[in-house]
């Protein structure tokens, strides 16, 4: 039990949804309707998180990562399965579970709209019941980590959605939990925005040591923040590992850019495991001039794509 | 007491938010003038037609007083549950509330009442004191006016706890529009507010007896004007005891309501 704080076992949600039918008569019938189908969006899942880590939890939209994130917080029961979040079953306990973790869904906020952020701090430390000293403390490091005072005393619907985001992420953090749940916490945000925000995210778990469970659709955040990535698709889980794992994973590809004698570029997809990349330029230099040459790295975000398309497990 | 520091911050936040909105405070003041000049041209032609003084024990001056105090207590009483709740679920944003640390229903109940006391302070005590000092008298000030505080605390919970009956509704029916005017007029009816109980037939008099609505405006209004010897606690306590049972009964139901309710959402996803 030591350092695991997260543990499922087996999770799998199942939704019950109506088959809707078309134009006026269809739905008329579905009135009546007892045709219902059966939604697998989560299908026998199981994973451990241990505590301090950054997570990345990724998968194609509508893979099933919401609903994950769902009952580890404990606002969904899981059809089947186990899970222990900090020795707890999160939707039997979700009043004691929720005091131990931090939320951020990236579209909606916990704040309070009318209310100065200094107020909805105040009213959180006071809902948490955290100690006025560690209050304290927490607004020390959040100074030190982003600059606070712009937005302490502004109204939260006057503020940009970069400034909602960061109040929100302060927000989960403030009563200092041992897990901070963060779904897409860096959509819509401009460059320097997101920057910020993971700068912040970073800064949080080193000092507080909070784990943090991020899932992202930029892979900006994944390369920034975190070691460990999980993906899943359709409801399964299908990699579970290190990040530099994951482009050998999917086999060591390089690009190799050569500028020819007519100064025009040619690009070539290397893959590492069957060939390498001083044989092509061999090959090549028998029958062009080459001037220059680029090495590239495959990106997080390409091999993730290979993934989201491919699709099958390994 | 660490319970009552979670409350009381909420309570706080709520009149901290609901001061923000001074525009909405002046409307409401004006949106009232009109309803309570519609409620005296009205009242006013039914004694006229009538032709005595004195219609069902009430004179035309205990009419008014007693439908201004009501509107009073309907403002101040008034509770968005239906339609945040409704609202809530369909973005969502329902989420949020179900993961502070806190009770779903008493999270709820706090975050209203900073709404409850600023509408107190700004609406309920002005318009009392207009209506004291205008019928000079007719409202007898003594220890009335804390066995009201009493009567209208308990009236509060009780209207807290019809609301929370109806809101969780909206998971089953998706449409909450229909629902919310069904019990506005429901409670606005049965309990007295619109009409006094006096004016009702025998029948549905007897029948409202029963039932929970009077425990929200009838009782605090009569204590309120020391009706029916409720200044002396023999008659109060009765009263009082209405009021608690439907306390009680209401909040057991909605609790095992909403208990059933939120399986909507954490079984089925909303």
């Amino acid at each position: 039990m030591s350092n695991e704080v997260i543990v499922m076992k087996n999770i799998s949600k199942q939704f019950k949804v109506l088959n809707r039918h078309e134009g006026l008569k269809g739905s008329i019938q579905d009135l009546f309707s007892r045709d219902y189908k059966i939604i697998k969006a989560v299908d026998d899942v199981s994973l451990t998180v241990n505590k301090g880590e950054i997570i990345g939890y990724l998968g194609p939209n509508g893979a099933g990562k919401s609903t994950t994130i769902k009952i580890m917080t404990g606002v969904l029961e899981p059809s089947a399965g186990e899970i222990f979040v900090d020795g707890r079953m999160p939707y039997k306990d979700r009043t004691a579970n929720s005091e131990n973790i931090g939320v951020v869904f990236g579209q909606r906020s916990q704040l309070w709209w009318n209310l100065p952020l200094i107020e909805s701090f105040n009213l959180l430390r006071n809902i948490y019941l955290v100690p006025e000293k560690d209050y304290r403390n927490m607004l020390e490091l959040y100074r030190s980590l982003v600059d606070l005072e712009p937005i302490l005393h502004k109204p939260v619907r006057q503020m940009s959605l970069g400034q909602r985001t960061l109040s929100d992420i302060l927000a989960a953090f403030l009563h200092n939990p041992g897990i901070v749940f963060l779904d897409e916490p860096t959509i819509g945000l401009d460059v320097s925005m997101k920057a910020r925000i993971r700068e912040l995210i970073r800064g949080l778990n080193e000092v507080k040591g909070t784990t943090v469970i991020l899932t992202t659709h930029d892979m900006g955040d994944v390369d920034a923040l975190c070691k460990r990535i999980i993906i899943i698709d359709k409801g399964r889980k299908i990699y579970d590992n290190d990040i530099e794992h994951l482009k050998s994973y999917f086999g060591s590809y390089r690009t190799l850019r050569m500028r020819l004698g007519d100064d025009s570029w040619v690009e070539q997809v290397i893959d590492e495991k069957k060939t390498d990349v001083m044989h092509v330029m061999q090959e090549m230099q028998k029958e062009h001039k080459i001037k220059d040459i680029q090495l590239q790295e495959i990106s997080t975000e390409e091999v993730i794509r290979k993934i989201y398309e491919g699709g099958e497990s390994a | 007491m660490t319970g009552l520091k979670k409350k009381t911050a909420l309570t706080r936040a709520g009149i901290i938010e609901s001061l923000q909105f001074r525009l909405s405070t002046a409307v409401m003041l004006f949106a009232n003038l009109i309803y309570l000049a519609l409620v005296y041209f009205l009242w006013k032609a039914i004694y006229d037609s009538s032709g005595v003084d004195v219609v069902n024990g009430m004179t035309f001056y205990d009419t008014m007083i007693y439908l201004i105090l009501a509107t009073a207590i309907f403002n101040l009483l008034e509770m968005f549950i239906v339609w945040d709740m409704s609202r809530a679920i369909q973005s969502g944003e329902i989420i949020m509330h179900l993961l502070k640390p806190m009770r779903y229903r008493l999270y709820t109940f706090w975050s209203y009442s900073g709404a409850h006391v600023n509408n107190f302070f700004l609406s309920f005590v002005p318009t009392f004191i207009v209506v004291v000092v205008i019928t000079k008298g007719a409202i007898p000030i003594g220890i009335n006016l804390l066995y009201f505080m009493v009567s209208l605390l308990l009236a509060l919970i009780v209207n807290f706890n019809i609301e929370m009956l109806v809101a969780p509704v909206c998971l089953y029916t998706q449409s909450t529009w229909g629902i919310n005017i069904v019990k506005e007029t429901v409670v606005l009816l049965l309990s007295g507010a619109s009409i006094p109980l006096a004016f009702f037939p025998e029948g549905l008099r007897q029948a409202v007896e029963y039932l929970p609505f009077r425990a929200v405006y009838d009782i605090p209004l009569t204590v309120l004007l020391a009706k029916n010897g409720t200044d002396s606690l023999s008659g109060l306590l009765p009263k009082l005891g209405i009021q608690l049972f439907w306390c009680v009964l209401l909040s057991v139901c909605g609790n095992l309501f909403w208990n059933h309710a939120v399986k909507k959402i954490t079984v089925n996803g909303g």
